[in-house]
């Protein structure tokens, strides 16, 4: 899952970013709304979690533009302007949830998940698929029942490959998914994650699909 | 507390009694001199028709002197008899003789005047007491305040009233200004007020309006300040879960360190305020002092060489050749120049340079802080200057205020700065200050009615 952080401050943009990436997600953070709508339209982003006040192009305009080009990446709001019609305002212009600062990082991290499983379409916050199930706010895996203990990345893999039934993702798909921009991928990191997972729940949990990539099992 | 109101009446029914005994002595003094010409008239007159028809025949005379209506006294001496003849007696005695004429003399205790008259044989002495005069006299001017002592009353009852309407627009501006409240304060109404009160209102509206600006700066002031803190507090709160939640030693130490870095930027963002909120307005009109800039910024730019040398940034400081010297508040003015040498310090990266320059001109100190730093790009050149504007500058992290603070102390001093590029290429910023140069010892400009409107 990769999140497209905009926040002009510092400070602010390293630790949420640093709070996401803890959370298992890849994160690219920019810092002004042209970079961000130049980020948005060239990566498929799971989420993207927007400040308001940028230099160079306002938050509400990004996100004006992000919604004529239908692009329907879930956006959270996170912003100093508090009042009613701000909030309004925001929302109306495409925003799908709404963060004031201060914030804890729990909620953030929290809405996130909720803003995502909403856009896969899903009302039921534990991802069950098959014998697998996921829950994205314990980040615990559970394979026939038996609880399993998985990395940062491999645990995003899997939750990758479950956001949709039936998803096939290519391995480079996959990367975009696990590594932000500033990251350095080896060249067979996806395969050696799926290496790894398979040896921790069984061979059979990932499935190739020839010439298309991979999928989940189904039972 | 004094009344306008008793005082005015007081006043004016104090003159108006003045006024009345004054007519009333004035009449008084004249009635006298006319009843005086009168009645010496009415002496002689029946001195001479004595003479004329009645002298010889004494017994006659009885008749007509004897007329207490007459008010006269009519004595006469004939050689014939040793005593006088008297139309009735006053006192004991016969009153003395007299010399031909008018004459004043004392009889019975009390003053007469007397005509004398010599027929030949006998003097005939016509007299008349002269209380009768002063008693005739006041009774004329009494007439004359009697009605003025009746009215006085009236007067006052009048007045009473008609100085409480006179007063009536005091009473309703006092109600109006009763009615604002420091989220209210608009003007009084003026219309309908009278000469006499105009000014006061004008003056009060005046106030209220400089009062009503000045308490909206500082409301929209402290909502900026509240607005703009959520953003450290936002870096802070986040940091110190980052730090809660930190793995390992390393992670934590990471954490902690940017945490400290958090705690400094709301800490110095918070003494920018301060400093913001505390920059009087007037203090450089209102206490000015003559300050020579090239010693203060030598002094400023003294101070900032420790961050300069942990910095590794060469911090250079080019004195006036003349006497650069302005008018204004030394405290107002070493902030600003503080806030340039440390925003230049803190932009340029480590080995480069920080250059402060002070000179003067025809009218003007000029005083540029020069730095190799990334620069400001042009469009946003008048944007730095807005409170809480942050540049897009990618290690800015800094409060947004200091360029706010720096531009509200030039425009006290009446001066300007402006952003420029140095020369072509070459990168970094120019900050150019301009402030009016003061001539050792003369008076500084004064802002337009601001010094005058202090000191009253």
């Amino acid at each position: 899952m990769r999140i497209l952080l905009v926040e002009d401050d510092a400070m602010i943009g390293e630790s949420v970013a640093d709070g996401l990436k803890a959370e298992g997600y890849a994160v690219d953070w920019v810092r002004d709304g042209k970079e961000a709508e130049v980020a948005v339209s060239a990566t498929p982003y799971s989420l993207v979690v927007l400040d308001l006040g940028l230099p160079r192009r306002d938050g509400i305009d990004v996100l004006k533009g992000i919604r004529e080009r239908r692009i329907d990446v879930p956006v959270l709001v996170m912003t100093a302007r508090d009042t009613v019609r701000d909030r309004i305002k925001g929302l109306d212009a495409g925003a799908d949830d709404y963060l004031i600062k201060p914030f804890d990082l729990d909620e953030l991290t929290a809405r996130a998940r909720a803003l995502m499983r909403r856009a896969a379409g899903r009302s039921e916050p534990v991802i069950e698929r098959g014998p697998l199930s996921i829950n994205p706010a314990t980040r615990e895996v559970t394979w026939r029942g038996e609880s399993m203990s998985l990395s940062a990345r491999e645990y995003a893999l899997l939750a990758a490959l479950a956001e949709r039934p039936g998803v096939v993702l290519s391995r480079a798909q996959l990367e975009e998914k696990l590594y932000g921009w500033n990251e350095s991928v080896g060249s067979n990191a996806v395969e050696v994650h799926i290496h790894n997972v398979r040896k921790k729940l069984g061979e059979d949990v990932i499935r190739n699909v020839r010439g298309l990539g991979y999928t989940l099992a189904t039972e | 507390m004094t009344s306008i109101r008793r005082w005015l009446l007081a006043a004016l029914l104090a003159a108006l009694a003045f006024a009345g005994l004054a007519a009333a002595t004035a009449t008084y003094l004249s009635a006298r001199d006319e009843v005086d010409a009168l009645l010496d008239e009415e002496l002689r007159q029946v001195a001479l028709s004595l003479r004329d028809h009645a002298v010889l025949d004494l017994r006659r005379l009885e008749s007509v002197a004897a007329n207490p209506a007459q008010r006269v006294l009519v004595q006469i001496w004939d050689p014939a008899f040793d005593r006088p003849y008297v139309s009735r007696l006053v006192g004991t005695s016969p009153m003395p003789r007299t010399d031909e004429g008018f004459a004043t003399v004392l009889h019975d205790d009390r003053p007469w005047r007397v005509f004398t008259l010599f027929t030949g044989r006998q003097l005939v002495q016509v007299a008349q007491p002269t209380a009768l005069r002063t008693e005739l006299a006041a009774r004329t001017a009494w007439k004359l305040l009697l009605p003025v002592l009746v009215l006085l009353p009236f007067l006052g009852l009048a007045g009473w009233w008609i100085v409480g309407r006179g007063l009536a627009p005091l009473g309703r501006i006092a109600g109006a200004v009763k009615e604002r409240s420091p989220t209210a304060l608009t003007a009084v109404p003026t219309v309908g007020l009278p000469t006499e009160i105009r000014p006061l209102a004008d003056a009060l509206n005046d106030l209220l309006s400089r009062l009503d600006q000045s308490f909206s700066l500082q409301r929209r002031f402290a909502a900026d300040a509240a607005h703009e803190l959520r953003t450290p507090l936002t870096a802070l709160n986040l940091q110190v879960q980052l730090a809660e939640r930190a793995q390992t030693d390393e992670d934590r130490a990471r954490a902690f360190e940017r945490l400290h870095q958090g705690i400094r930027r709301a800490t110095r963002m918070v003494q920018q305020l301060l400093t913001m909120a505390r920059l009087d307005p007037d203090a450089a009109t209102a206490t000015p002092a003559t300050i020579d800039v090239g010693k203060l910024v030598a002094s400023v730019v003294e101070d900032a060489r420790p961050l300069a040398a942990e910095r590794a940034i060469v911090l250079n400081c080019e004195g006036a050749t003349d006497t650069a010297c302005v008018s204004g508040s030394e405290d107002a003015l070493r902030i600003l120049f503080n806030n340039l040498v440390d925003n230049a310090l803190r932009y340029t990266p480590a080995g480069g340079r920080v250059i402060t320059a002070v000179s003067r001109d025809q009218d003007a100190v000029q005083v540029i802080v020069e730095d190799t730093g990334p620069g400001i790009p042009e469009e946003e050149r008048e944007r730095v200057f807005d409170r809480f504007y942050r540049g897009r500058s990618a290690e800015a992290t800094g409060t947004g205020l200091g360029l706010a603070i720096v531009s509200q102390v030039v425009e006290m001093h009446r001066g300007a700065v402006t952003l420029e590029a140095p020369d072509a290429g070459s990168g970094g910023l120019r900050v150019r200050v301009r402030l009016p140069a003061a001539t050792p010892g003369s008076e500084p400009p004064s802002a337009q009615g601001a010094s005058d409107q202090a000191s009253t």
